[in-house]
């Protein structure tokens, strides 16, 4: 018997201690100290026994039993604390549920990035119709009667509409300038405003030319502004799309509505500088034209040139885009295509 | 435009050793963009003079030949050659090892290295001119005749570039920015521009001695018919002369910078308008009958170009017509009658002036764009004339000494003046930031042609012609000058100081930003932009009215006329085109929101004389999934719109049926979007005609399109605080069966209605309908959730047990309900 006492012993031990969860170990405890158990059975067999070794056997007995118990009952809390139902396979490298999967138009980002930055200048956001005037998109901005871009090879004239000149000559904006006019006619001075939103014009496509695009125009108009004010609305737009210290320069460009105008260029981030095929080795790259609004634009507006100047740029948001994330095709952003849009998330 | 640093030297000395990189950087910052420079050292490198010593024939090939050739430095190699015209003593060009050539004129560069041609060892090649670039120079018939270089003096091994004298660095200028400076669209005037910039003087060329005029009148009749086209037009009778080859030194000047070498009389002309920036243009004066008369083309009028197009003109074109019909296209292009032949020796130099409108209008309607075209199309001044003829009489005097100018006349009806500008020095100085002496704006103005005189504190500047069409006007484009001159580079940075009164509030704009914020992070959907215009077949399968549409005069496509006054059309192309991708197939969420148009309510906005359309901002969006799960598809969108008022922060809207029901929409799924009464929008599936029509099979759509004009921001955020419960809230689910034409609205509205102030029910949510096997048919299961609570005490159940029995029962009585077993 106390070989059988010393055998349960170790097949005791051993159930118990294997056990990896709550219901093995109460299948085990049935086994080992049920009422079918050959521990119970042992216990049964004990008043058979020669008298003198009663007590001997049955306090062994017993004693093995108590035993398997604590066994038992530590076990069980170990397993309870380590919770049932995960396993020691849980596979860590399962990957996570994405939340809803939206966004915004990489081009609304950098928008509301570029809104973010100048309302902390205290600039004003302003929006305006896209369908306007020949008076609102060439006149004002001081545009010769002649200039090409009059033409309907540039800019999209509405049929019906297309007959007159000026105020009755409608057309898609072919840039954003015009409206800059609408929102000073509308408000007293001084101004410090920005505009975003997309131009039409009527061009031959392909991956860097199209038909629809965004620009994001930045006014400001006071008594005295130097031109050279305009190197910080620059340098603080382009710090903050690009995270980084971004250097800049102005360069001698024309453009109708401005009176000195400027081309402003940005130092390639590719190359840092030292020239590459990106920047078409001058280490250089065109981001906006800008300058001193033309003497007939503030006229325009209802403001004396005299008394009043300013700083405008005009950035190409789809060219920023583009330069933020490597996007090699300008249409990609007209394309409405998902899997092109939700890389942007 | 090419500018070649050779021509330029002849204009102006630049500095000893000047840096290349540097002048292109400066004319960059201060004047025009330089895109590139082009050195010829780099083209010709290790390709060099050579003399033949001996030819040799090839033991294994017929028709190579092994030629000794001296290579520089009393180097002989032997080089193997196809050339048909190898001889001893002839100067041939040899493109040593590394050197890069055009196979045979084609294809791309390749690297020459020493190689065995038919078992015999060459050092490197014997080059025909088309193998290095250089054929419309030295053009000869067949790719196996050798360029013959006896003529040039250099000695064997001189770089070739430098022994033919075309050593040259080519500067590339973007055409773009030269639009607004006429000036510039020569070597002379970049050679001012460097004059002003480096301060050293401009060169001047010498003018051309006018002859007696009445002996010269009377050889030539010029007429100007039109003078608002034609500002000035110079003739020249020429005779003696002929079309033998230009010299070398112009035939080598107009190939660098791009035009090929035809004969002495047209290559004169373009040398001078490469020059000067001034078209001119030779014709046989054997083929003009009488005089020349600068007119308007009769409608009809045939004209036959030289390049033998014939046009069918117009009263828009200008000509140049002698007594019979028109010769040429004024600016443009000469005509075949009048064309330079070979046997020509009298002719007419012509060398006029142009209005930039009329030459673009012509050359745009006939696609034909040319050197001169261009050049008027930008407003050349008419005093160039005079430029320009100075520089064709010294040129035809030297490539042909034994002419004879025998008639000579300078119609020139209003001469253009320049008006004086005053700008004021503190103006200046407040608008550049900056003062800057006087008497160093004087000296740099002047360089660049401007007379400056200084007067107490103003400067009293007038333009020179050449900056009087257009570009300098006024005291602003004074300051231009002025600080470019100086270099934008030195001007510090200024801080941007300016006081406002008000903190900025947008509502409006906030509300757009909301919106897209609240589609895009909370409802997970994409945002896309699309085209304003839209195709015609897309207006068609969602049966919209395509009356109302504004139409565009040049659309895009033929099929694209009309833009938008729904964003539905492109929202849908939009699915059509993502339901193919697989890896959408379970469904995907879009919108856009853009502006539409409407061909109506024509109102005046900031200005009287205007007339714009009535436009509007609108918003749509689309849902797509399974076909077979449409109360999903329909719960999800709805749920978008439903929310959107409370969590963008703006007035409520509701939903209601509005008659009629949009084409587009499904019979059954559909609803109004109102706001204070007006539908200001729908939420509908998209109907099966519809959605087929749209290419799209498999998937239901819903989709949504609200007027965001017609959404009210709120002032502030209005949800009011409710007080925490008291007492715990029970919830209890329990599932009826219902009609299917039991609607849930009433469901909730029988549960939750407060029947008396001891009523608990504070709330009947939905949790889910069923139909299935254990459902008769035309019945649904409901689930329900109800919420319990009370204010005085926490709930028994007991409590419980009568309020759900009393919800139960009243849910039998008056919508039918029958409680589900278990």
């Amino acid at each position: 018997m106390k070989e059988k006492l010393a055998e349960l012993r170790l097949i005791g031990e051993e159930r118990i201690a294997s056990a990896s969860t709550v219901a093995e170990l109460q299948a085990a405890k049935g086994t080992l100290l049920g009422k079918k158990s050959e521990l119970t059975e042992l216990l049964k067999e004990i008043p058979k026994l020669d008298p003198a070794l009663r007590p001997e056997m049955g306090s062994a007995v017993n004693e093995l039993k108590n035993h398997l118990a604590g066994l038992i009952e530590g076990r069980e809390e170990t397993l309870r604390l380590q919770s049932a139902e995960i396993s020691p396979d849980f596979d860590l490298t399962v990957p996570g549920i994405p939340p809803a999967s939206g966004g915004l138009h990489p081009i609304t980002q950098m928008r509301y990035d570029l809104d973010d930055t100048f309302r902390s200048l205290g600039f004003e956001i302003f929006q305006e119709d896209e369908i306007t005037s020949e008076l609102f998109a060439f006149d004002n901005l001081n545009f010769p009667p002649d200039h090409p871009a009059r033409e309907s090879m540039d800019t999209y004239w509405l049929m019906g509409h297309d007959g007159g000149r000026g105020g009755d000559r409608l057309c898609l904006r072919p840039h954003l300038t015009g409206a800059s006019v609408r929102y000073m006619l509308s408000r007293k001075p001084p101004y410090r405003f920005v505009y975003p939103g997309r131009v039409y014009r009527n061009e031959t496509t392909d991956a860097r030319h199209e038909r629809a695009f965004f620009q994001y125009e930045a006014l400001i108009v006071d008594r005295n502004i130097p031109f050279a004010a305009g190197k910080v609305m620059v340098k603080g737009i382009l710090d903050r799309v690009f995270g980084r210290d971004v250097p800049v320069r102005m360069r001698v460009g024309f453009f109708p509505f401005v009176e000195p105008g400027f081309e402003i260029d940005m130092g390639c981030l590719v190359c840092g500088g030292k020239g590459c095929s990106v920047c078409k080795n001058v280490g250089w790259i065109e981001i906006m034209p800008g300058g001193t609004p033309h003497p007939n634009v503030l006229r325009a507006a209802g403001l004396d040139p005299a008394e009043y100047t300013g700083f405008y740029v005009n950035i190409g948001l789809d060219r920023l885009v583009m330069m933020r994330y490597g996007v090699d095709d300008v249409r990609l952003f007209h394309s409405a295509d998902l899997r092109f849009l939700s890389q942007f998330r | 435009m090419r500018i070649s640093l050779d021509w330029l030297e002849d204009y102006i000395d630049l500095p000893d050793g000047v840096d290349i990189q540097k002048l292109a950087y400066d004319l960059t910052m201060s004047t025009v963009e330089v895109e590139g420079c082009e050195h010829s050292s780099e083209k010709f490198q290790n390709i060099v003079m050579g003399e033949i010593t001996e030819v040799l024939p090839h033991p294994n090939a017929d028709k190579l030949r092994i030629c000794r050739t001296d290579v520089g430095c009393g180097e002989i190699k032997e080089i193997v050659c196809g050339g048909t015209n190898l001889i001893r003593g002839m100067k041939v060009a040899v493109a040593k090892p590394g050197a890069m050539v055009r196979w045979h004129g084609e294809g791309g560069l390749v690297e020459i290295k020493n190689a065995k041609l038919r078992g015999v060892e060459s050092y490197g090649m014997i080059c025909a001119s088309s193998e290095i670039g250089l054929f419309d120079l030295f053009p000869c018939e067949g790719d196996a005749v050798i360029m013959d270089l006896s003529n040039f003096d250099a000695s064997p091994g001189v770089r070739l570039d430098i022994a033919l004298g075309i050593d040259d660095v080519i500067l590339e200028i973007d055409n773009k920015s030269l639009t607004n400076r006429p000036d510039l669209w020569g070597h002379y005037g970049i050679a001012r521009e460097l004059s002003a910039l480096y301060d050293i003087p401009l060169k001047e060329i010498p003018a051309f001695a006018p002859f007696n005029d009445t002996a010269a009148r009377s050889g030539l009749r010029i007429a100007i018919d039109a003078p608002d086209r034609c500002a000035r037009y110079m003739g020249f009778r020429i005779e003696n002369v002929s079309t033998k080859a230009a010299s070398f030194k112009i035939q080598s000047r107009i190939w660098r910078v791009g035009q090929r070498p035809i004969n002495a009389l047209v290559d004169i002309t373009n040398y001078v308008m490469l020059a000067v920036g001034q078209p001119a243009h030779a014709f046989d004066y054997g083929n003009i009958k009488g005089g020349i008369t600068v007119r308007v083309a009769r409608e009809g009028e045939k004209l036959l170009l030289l390049n033998g197009r014939e046009l069918s003109l117009s009263s828009e074109d200008l000509v140049i017509a002698d007594d019979d019909e028109a010769v040429a296209l004024a600016g443009i292009m000469g005509g075949a009658k009048d064309s330079i032949l070979d046997d020509t020796t009298d002719v007419i130099l012509e060398i006029a002036n142009f209005t930039p409108l009329g030459v673009r209008k012509t050359a745009t309607r006939f696609e034909t764009r040319t050197e001169a075209s261009v050049r008027f199309e930008k407003g050349v001044d008419p005093q160039r004339v005079e430029l320009a003829a100075s520089l064709s009489a010294s040129l035809f005097t030297g490539e042909f000494p034994e002419m004879r100018i025998t008639a000579f006349l300078d119609n020139y009806p209003t001469p253009l003046v320049p008006s004086p500008i005053t700008v004021s020095l503190d103006w200046l100085a407040a608008r550049m930031g900056k003062s800057i002496p006087p008497e160093t704006i004087r000296a740099s103005l002047e360089r660049l042609g401007f007379d400056v005189r200084i007067e107490a504190s103003d400067l009293r500047v007038l333009a020179p012609s050449w900056r009087s069409t257009g570009d300098i006007s006024i005291a602003d484009d004074i300051m231009e000058e002025i600080a470019r001159l100086h270099g934008y580079e030195n001007f510090a940075p200024e801080p941007i100081t300016s006081a406002f009164e008000h903190p900025i509030n947008q509502r409006d704009h906030e509300l757009e930003r909301r919106l897209r914020e609240y589609l895009s992070f909370r409802c997970g959907m994409q945002e896309i932009f699309t085209y304003p215009w839209v195709r015609d077949d897309f207006i068609e399968a969602l049966s919209l009215p395509k009356g109302g549409m504004l139409q565009l005069s040049t659309p895009p496509a033929p099929d694209e006329r009309c833009i938008r006054s729904s964003l539905l059309p492109n929202l849908i192309e939009a699915v059509s085109k993502n339901v193919r991708f697989a890896e959408l197939a379970g469904g995907f969420a879009i919108y856009e929101l853009a502006q539409v148009y409407f061909d109506r309510g024509y109102a005046a906005k900031q200005d009287e004389r205007e007339k714009l359309p009535e436009q509007r901002r609108r918003l749509a969006g689309a849902v797509t999934g399974a076909a077979d799960d449409v109360r999903d598809l329909f719960r999800r969108a709805k749920g978008i719109v439903e929310n959107m008022p409370r969590l963008v922060n703006m007035e409520p809207v509701s939903f209601t049926r509005p008659e009629p029901r949009p084409a587009w929409a499904d019979d059954t799924v559909w609803l109004g979007v109102t706001r204070s009464g007006k539908t200001i929008g729908h939420l509908a599936l998209l109907s099966k005609k519809a959605a087929l029509a749209c290419g799209i099979k498999q998937a239901a759509v819903m989709v949504f399109d609200i007027d965001v004009d017609a959404l009210e921001p709120l002032p502030s955020r209005t949800n009011k605080f409710a007080h925490l419960p008291e007492y715990p809230l029970v919830e209890y689910d329990i599932s009826m069966i219902f009609d299917e034409s039991v609607k849930w609205g009433d469901i909730e509205a029988a549960a939750s209605g407060k029947k008396g102030p001891g009523d608990i029910v504070r709330e009947a949510r939905f949790i889910d309908e069923y139909r299935g096997s254990q459902i008769p048919g035309g019945k649904k299961s409901v689930t329900l959730r109800l919420v319990l609570g009370s204010d005085s005490k926490t709930l028994t159940s007991e409590d419980i047990e009568k309020s759900v029995g009393v919800i139960t029962k009243r849910l039998s009585k008056q919508l039918g309900g029958e409680l589900r077993a278990g």
